[in-house]
């Protein structure tokens, strides 16, 4: 049928939708100028040093004087190799945390139907409502009451609530056949070995996709570090990109601020380009989820 | 007798589901230990600690202190600067999450609409990349961007067809919609994703029915697609709703904890943050986030009744 009507398509028609398809292609591309501009505004005047006091005029997207001279001054001013490591080490131990306790849970309430599981989904769904905004005050009391303010606890500990991340793992383990861990418990094998030695490896996917959403998230964070650490060497990168400028002047030093800025985008942009496909599908599998 | 045989037999029955089911409830439970004690922790408890602590004049930073009963809700209602956050963050929240609907629904056609996977994909990576990059990141390459002499990108483009320059974030009147412009750059690429993710979703043979009756591309868009993506536009608003509420980061970046220019960006999360953190006004500052969380619940359960309304297709 499709076969007939292609070959059915009067020329006339078939050149207008070749207009059409150049015509929103064009579109499509003009836009693109507009998302892409910002980047190659950053990227010149980071490299620019006669920026170093006050962006130039005209704004130019290409350095006029180059120089990696504003990286070093970047370097130097703000210590971004610090806080990078201090962010890789918080993602780290997030994702370790999140990720165990989501598919944990997610694997019992899938796979073991025991008493209250249903109970247990459900608070965990609902509290998904709840928004840290208002929880982020007694949870700083709370830190700050047993001294874990200003370490990383503060971080790892609220990661076990992954109430998204478990709903990932129950959805994706429901899809795998329960007789698995039937054959296997008649084997005699215990219920902790079932999880990792038979269904854990066949979660690589979902594991994938919180791995990056919890990336993604930790390295951008904000509110939380601006409460939670105090000490200026255990600064996250965005805290210590936003306390340089907040301390400074928002406008000051463009080249050095766009350089430091540059480098706190370099991670999230690398794991973006070669996982590109991947990230794009696992947004909208947890924005259709959802 | 009757009643102790059916006691036993009860008994008998309790102990063999005990026995049959012990094993997988004590598992069950710990393999969620983890997760249960997280949502206790930093969920359930600091929702009642902030209940409590809203109705207490607290001194410092403590979790209790006198019981007030209302008046920090009383104090909250009556102060203009609520109000004004109120305002500011509703007027931010509609106009982006409006725009921003709009904008990447037309995208999302436009992308859906070009023949061959290449070309598609190259335009979803495109516009995704900016919602990889922070809120602070962007507050700062916008602060120049937005630069209020003609130095600015922004200023120097409209400056080409003979318009002043502009103070973006400088000039009350301009400076939440430069928010606006900023935070739909950022999110465009996401709610793009999420429409092509449901534009590839409608069943073909719908458009084929309407073909055959010759509906043209635009009456198809207007009477399948849009009616066929309620639950997605439902979606995005919701979210965008709920996100937009929570605006923190870029208006405490670009206009400090006093939401400059002239309080045109203080936002009810940095009323709550000035008032907890910078003025210890901690049973204040909760009152005001149970006001803020009352009102993303409304609007909440509002947008999800007159989604669930006006859709469709089921």
């Amino acid at each position: 049928m499709a076969q007939a009507g292609t070959v059915r398509t009067p020329p006339s028609r078939r050149r207008r939708s070749a207009a059409g398809q150049r015509l929103i292609f064009l579109v499509l591309l003009l836009g693109s100028v507009v998302m892409i501009v910002p980047f190659l505004w950053m990227l010149a005047t980071s490299f620019d040093w006669g920026a170093r006091l006050n962006i130039t005029f005209p704004p130019r997207l290409w350095p006029e004087e180059p120089s990696l001279k504003t990286y070093k001054a970047a370097f130097m001013n703000v210590r971004m190799l610090r806080y990078i490591f201090n962010s890789l080490l918080v993602s780290a131990g997030v994702i370790l945390v999140s990720a165990l306790s989501a598919l944990l849970s997610g694997y019992a309430l899938s796979k073991l139907r025991f008493k209250g599981s249903a109970a247990v989904l459900l608070l965990a769904l609902s509290t998904m409502m709840i928004p840290f905004e208002m929880t982020m005050i007694p949870q700083y009391l709370l830190f700050s009451k047993i001294g874990l303010i200003d370490t990383y606890w503060a971080f790892y500990l609220p990661a076990l609530n992954y109430a998204f991340g478990t709903f990932l793992a129950k959805a994706f383990i429901d899809q795998l056949p329960s007789e698995l861990r039937e054959a296997a418990i008649i084997d005699g094998a215990g219920e902790l070995a079932v999880f990792g030695r038979i269904y854990f490896p066949l979660c690589t996917p979902i594991v994938a996709t919180m791995v990056i959403l919890l990336f993604l998230g930790v390295w951008n964070e904000m509110l939380w570090p601006l409460l939670a650490l105090k000490s200026a060497s255990k600064y996250t990168i965005q805290i210590g990109l936003a306390m340089f400028t907040y301390n400074n002047g928002l406008n000051h030093q463009p080249s050095i601020i766009m350089a430091a800025t540059t480098v706190s985008l370099i991670p999230v942009v690398v794991v973006y380009l070669f996982l590109q496909r991947f990230i794009i599908e696992s947004i909208a599998l947890s924005g259709i989820k959802q | 007798m009757p009643v102790p045989t059916r006691v036993k037999a009860v008994a008998g029955r309790v102990a063999a589901r005990r026995h049959y089911f012990t094993r997988n409830d004590w598992m069950g439970y710990v393999f969620c230990a983890p997760l249960i004690v997280g949502v206790l922790a930093f969920a359930v408890y600091p929702m009642f600690a902030a209940l409590y602590m809203s109705f207490q004049q607290t001194s410092g930073m403590s979790l209790s202190g006198r019981w007030t009963g209302l008046s920090n809700y009383r104090y909250v209602l009556q102060d203009p600067v609520f109000w004004q956050s109120l305002y500011n963050t509703v007027y931010m929240g509609v106009l982006s999450v409006v725009l921003g609907i709009i904008l990447s629904f037309i995208l999302a056609s436009l992308i859906n609409s070009l023949k061959g996977d290449l070309g598609k994909n190259f335009f979803k990576g495109i516009y995704f990349l900016p919602n990889v990059v922070s809120a602070v990141a962007a507050s700062l390459l916008f602060s120049f961007l937005f630069y209020p002499s003609r130095e600015g990108l922004l200023n120097f483009v409209i400056g080409l067809i003979g318009i002043e320059p502009v103070g973006w974030l400088t000039n009350p009147q301009f400076s939440r919609l430069s928010i606006v412009l900023m935070s739909l750059w950022g999110a465009l690429g996401y709610n793009t994703i999420i429409f092509l993710a449901g534009l590839q979703s409608v069943p073909r043979d719908l458009y084929e029915a309407a073909e055959v009756d010759g509906a043209g591309g635009l009456a198809k868009w207007r009477y399948i697609t849009i009616p066929y993506l309620r639950p997605i536009f439902g979606f995005i608003l919701i979210m965008g709703t709920i996100g937009g509420m929570k605006r923190f980061t870029d208006v405490w970046l670009i206009g400090g904890t006093a939401g400059n220019p002239g309080g045109s960006l203080m936002t009810c999360v940095l009323y709550i943050y000035r008032n907890a953190f910078l003025a210890s006004q901690m049973g204040l500052a909760t009152a005001a986030s149970y006001l803020l969380f009352v009102v993303i619940l409304i609007l909440t359960v509002l947008l999800m009744l007159a989604n669930r309304r006006r859709n469709s297709f089921g």
